[in-house]
């Protein structure tokens, strides 16, 4: 654009010359025809004059950068303390940047490596509730699929994340899988890595192929990456299939957190789970098909959007019992896969926003670290840049010199901080998330980390040197050549002191967050759950992926639960299909005899289903009614144990005992409720607790679901572990047991701790260093604040001051700096309190103890930092000081 | 050319459009002119030479630009002297005088 600019620029003006020399002659008399062939003859050919202009231009532009780079690195070897010094704050502040901005890209910015992503979308119905449905049936896909081919090339559907068993040679292994429509893989654009991918058939029926197509790196872990696996017969829950293929490295399925570890034909659904058998015809069927979609070259996703509306409105009236879609839209496909609920991703946005402003304001730290030292040099080679403006050198000249050389430093700062923002990240990807599903925590440098930290690196250059390259080139030589070595920096030190100033402050606003942060994981927990998780151990399995059927499952489940209670050492043991902050949650949608639902409103409670003792294993108390016994079985009537905040929704807290209710999709069948249990918290830990309820297991299984052991013991864990497994394989030799872990750690889930686990971690260690930081900043300009007063010092002293005087001044200066720098923090930490707040529990984002506390810890600390600058000054012999300059 | 013969012509051009500009602002022609006016025709300026010389030294910061009329209502590009300029001249100036003196010295000795 400038450059464009200046082309035309200078061809006007060569032209010009030429016009005007042609004047000239018809001036002095020459015929104008004549006066315009010598004008170009003397010329010489415009194209010509302008090409030597332009590459005398760009020649002069390289040769300056080639000097500015040389006499930049001999300054920076000629000064090796103060280059390391400065390269490694940089690299402290560049490094947290790229560390977060990694996670960022991991959560928000890497796409699954599919084809023309930009044209790929999912579908999501909006319920009547206000909720979000991106689960659809069978039919439902197969109308929607029918009826948009006006905008859509292509829609697939897969089931996505189904939990099964993969037996080979033996061994009985968990595998997540997607069922998928035959042209999942041509919809998206996929290609295979080794054989072929699943592909299109006329039509999605439960004849389709046994054949099952491997996850790279499942492929890799598991079959050691032997390409002799095509055409391997292996069981899927116990039913043979071929392995046909393996999907590309890096593709993890359709989003790119969890890891897709194998591929089925969606037609095998009806055959290797029982919960899918009519999922084919069935439109109520529980289990979501994710509707994934390609958008027709040229077509737009907005204009997608009326389309899907009028299908959506044609099946809801259509189908209105299981339809009930206010509107059906898509979704342009995200990192994290088909978006479910369009408000969850704006969430991490924010967290995402969040730690970038937080990371970035470290790297400002860093910088006004490296910007004050700059700067103290700065009024050293004032002299220096004085002479040299007075031989010549233009001021824009010097100036870009200067910022040459911080340009180096940022660029040094920049390589050794992707280094330890390489180390961090991996760092964080090695934490345990303790659960069992495939989560990919790879936050691996792509070229976006490396643009980002460049362009930071940039940024850094021009905000640490831009200031004392400014200050250097100011000075007028006269005044300068005449000024001593003390009252030339004078005017520098208030500079400093405002620099430092907003180091303390923005010190002070990092420690408060991260203040906060801390004290809301303190608060989460040390939370009331309403249960109690201490000598609990949960064993998990799954009948259904050893290829039992149901018969089977119960029979096992049943003669399981006596063994283990019966162990030495075993007080009370219970099963429950799902376990408070785990991975898995049910909920249903009811109906309750004599409640009357605004319109609109959603009667919903979510459930577990556990066996007689699981309240006394977990220590939820009864407050009335009765808990299940082992005569609440298949055959006897229905019945429930219902938490207090159902019984205060649904009947005002009158008792509940022996009212009835039922599920919304089998009115038919009342509930009976026979017990209320005080609140007790599913899964999160803060919000409110929501109504609640409990099956029995025998009366609301299926057998398809992972189901956990729950034992409570004084036993060590390891003992514990051996006799539960050995009873397990005594009764199912090949039953997977897919995850073992203290109900303890099975809070630090994302569900449960995690989230505030690694908040915390995260903001105190930004904390820590901008405290880190801060107080280099605070000794910094304190102690060159002293020195500089050395004399005025020595003169003071000499005419009788005291010591502890000397100490009060150089102290009274620190203590400007340092109050000051508190009163801008905790502002701008109010400031930024309102973006926090929604991330923490229990907690004010304008907590005064945590204000207090860190302000406190802030100002002693920085105080530290003056003191030895102090006592430095306070032992200052007279006559020394006095001959010092 | 060696290089030093470069940079003496350069340095001598460079001397001359700056003595030139000293009077007030010019257009490329009126460089020209002004050049071969106070040398008395010893020195004739080529586009060629003139526009990446003036082109160099306005990104060395010794001169500015900027667009005006010429005298017959021509959008023309005018040249002045920058304060770093100014003081460019003064170096060159009493650079130049030394070495001629230094060279008439040596030369009558």
């Amino acid at each position: 654009m400038r450059r464009r600019r200046a082309d035309a620029e200078l061809d006007e003006e060569v032209r010009g010359y030429v016009e005007m020399l042609a004047e000239e002659k018809i001036r002095n008399g020459i015929d104008a025809q004549e006066a315009r062939r010598e004008a170009k003859m003397e010329v010489g050919g415009v194209e010509q004059v302008k090409e030597q202009t332009r590459e005398i231009r760009a020649g002069h532009f390289l040769e300056t950068l080639w000097q500015d780079l040389r006499y930049g690195a001999r300054m920076l070897r000629k000064n090796p303390g103060f280059t390391i010094v400065a390269v490694l704050t940089l690299a402290l502040g560049i490094g947290a940047n790229t560390a977060i901005f990694s996670m960022v890209d991991w959560a928000t910015l890497r796409m699954p490596p599919v084809a023309k992503p930009e044209q790929v979308a999912s579908l999501i119905a909006e319920d009547t509730y206000g909720g979000w449905d991106d689960g659809f049936s069978y039919p439902d896909f197969a109308d929607i699929r029918s009826q948009s081919t006006a905008v859509f090339s292509d829609v697939a559907g897969a089931i996505i994340f189904a939990q099964d068993g993969l037996s080979a040679d033996g061994n009985n292994e968990p595998i997540w899988t997607n069922y998928v429509t035959g042209n999942f893989f041509q919809t998206i654009g996929v290609k295979p890595a080794l054989g072929s991918l699943i592909q299109p058939l006329p039509g999605n029926s439960a004849d389709d192929e046994s054949v099952l197509v491997l996850g790279y790196a499942y492929w890799k872990e598991h079959f050691g990456g032997d390409p002799r696996v095509i055409g391997k017969s292996v069981l899927i829950n116990g039913h043979p299939v071929a392995i046909i293929g393996v999907a590309p490295a890096g593709f993890h399925g359709i989003t790119s957190l969890l890891d897709t570890q194998g591929y089925l034909p969606l037609g095998m659904a009806a055959v290797t789970s029982d919960a899918t058998k009519d999922f084919l015809t069935n439109r109520k069927a529980s289990t979501g098909l994710t509707i994934i979609t390609r958008l027709k070259p040229g077509v737009a996703l907005t204009s997608a959007q009326p389309v899907l509306k009028v299908i959506g409105q044609r099946l809801s009236a259509q189908y209105p019992s299981t339809d009930k879609w206010k509107n059906l839209m898509a979704f342009a496909l995200s990192p994290t896969g088909p978006v479910d609920d369009p408000q969850s991703d704006s969430i991490v946005k924010v967290i995402s926003a969040l730690f970038l402003i937080l990371a970035g304001l470290v790297l400002i730290l860093a910088c006004l670290n490296v910007a004050n030292l700059l700067l103290a040099r700065a009024f050293g080679r004032q002299r220096e840049m004085a002479v040299r403006a007075a031989v010549g050198g233009a001021r824009s000249r010097l100036v870009r010199q200067l910022l040459t050389e911080s340009l180096l430093l940022a660029l040094l700062g920049c390589v050794a901080g992707i280094a330890l923002g390489s180390v961090a990240s991996r760092f964080m990807g090695s934490i345990n998330i303790h659960m069992t599903i495939p989560l990919i925590l790879d936050f691996q440098f792509d070229w976006r980390v490396f643009a980002y930290a460049f362009g930071v690196a940039a940024l850094t250059a021009l905000l640490v040197g831009i200031t004392p390259a400014l200050r250097a080139t100011r000075g007028d030589l006269n005044n300068l050549l005449h000024e001593n070595a003390r009252t030339a920096t004078a005017g520098s030190f208030r500079g400093r002191s405002a620099l430092v100033i907003a180091q303390v402050g923005g010190s002070l606003m990092l420690l408060i967050v991260a203040g906060l942060f801390v004290r809301s994981l303190w608060n989460a927990e040390h939370a009331n759950l309403g249960f109690d998780p201490s000598n609990v151990v949960n064993f998990t399995v799954d009948p259904h992926q050893a290829g039992y059927n149901e018969a089977q499952s119960r029979e096992f489940l049943k003669t399981l639960l006596p063994r283990v209670s019966a162990l030495p050492g075993a007080e009370t043991a219970a099963l429950a299909a799902t376990v408070p902050m785990g991975g898995i949650h049910y909920g249903a949608e009811l109906k309750i005899d004599g409640y009357q639902p605004s319109p609109g409103e959603d009667v919903h409670a979510g459930y577990n289903a556990v066996s007689p003792r699981y309240f006394e294993t977990l220590r939820i108390p009864l407050l009335g009614g009765r808990v299940f016994l082992d005569s609440d079985n298949e055959k006897s009537p229905r019945v429930a144990v219902i938490n207090e905040a159902m019984a205060e929704k649904y009947w005002h807290g009158e008792d509940p005992i022996g009212r009835n209710f039922a599920l919304a999709d089998n009115p038919q069948n009342p509930i009976e409720v026979v017990g209320e249990v005080k609140n007790s918290r599913a899964s999160h830990v803060a919000g409110p607790i929501n109504p609640y309820l409990y099956f029995p297991l025998t009366q609301k299984y299926d057998y398809q679901e992972s189901v956990t052991l729950q034992l409570r013991t004084h036993l060590p864990l390891a003992t514990a572990n051996r006799e539960v497994l050995g009873a397990i394989h005594s009764l199912a030799p090949v039953m997977p047991v897919l995850e073992i872990q203290t109900m303890t750690e099975a809070l630090d889930t994302i569900n449960g701790l995690l989230l505030y686990q690694f908040g915390a971690a995260l903001a105190a260690s930004l904390g820590i260093l901008g405290l880190a930081l801060a107080v280099v900043g605070v000794y910094g300009v304190v102690s060159y604040g002293a020195s500089q007063r050395t004399h005025e010092i020595g003169i003071r002293m000499a005419l009788g001051a005291q010591p502890a005087q000397v100490l009060t001044m150089i102290f009274r200066q620190g203590i400007f700096i340092v109050s000051s720098g508190l009163v801008a923090g905790i502002l701008a930490a109010a400031a930024i309190a309102r973006l926090v707040g929604n991330f923490l529990s229990g907690v004010s984002p304008v907590d005064p103890l945590t204000y207090i506390s860190a302000s406190l810890l802030l100002a002693v600390i920085a105080l530290l930092a003056c003191y030895i600058p102090a006592r430095r000054a306070m032992k200052v012999d007279p006559m020394v000081a006095l001959r010092y300059e | 050319m060696t290089r030093e013969q470069t940079e003496l012509l350069q340095g001598t051009l460079d001397m001359l459009i700056l003595k030139s500009l000293a009077l007030g602002e010019m257009h490329g022609l009126g460089i020209s002119r002004r050049i071969e006016q106070i040398t008395r025709g010893t020195f004739q300026v080529k586009p060629g030479s003139l526009f990446p010389a003036l082109h160099r030294m306005e990104e060395e910061g010794w001169l500015e630009a900027s667009w005006g009329e010429s005298e017959n209502n021509r959008r023309a590009k005018y040249y002045r002297l920058t304060k770093a300029g100014k003081r460019q001249l003064e170096t060159e100036t009493q650079r130049w005088g030394r070495i001629s003196l230094a060279i008439e010295r040596a030369l009558e000795a």
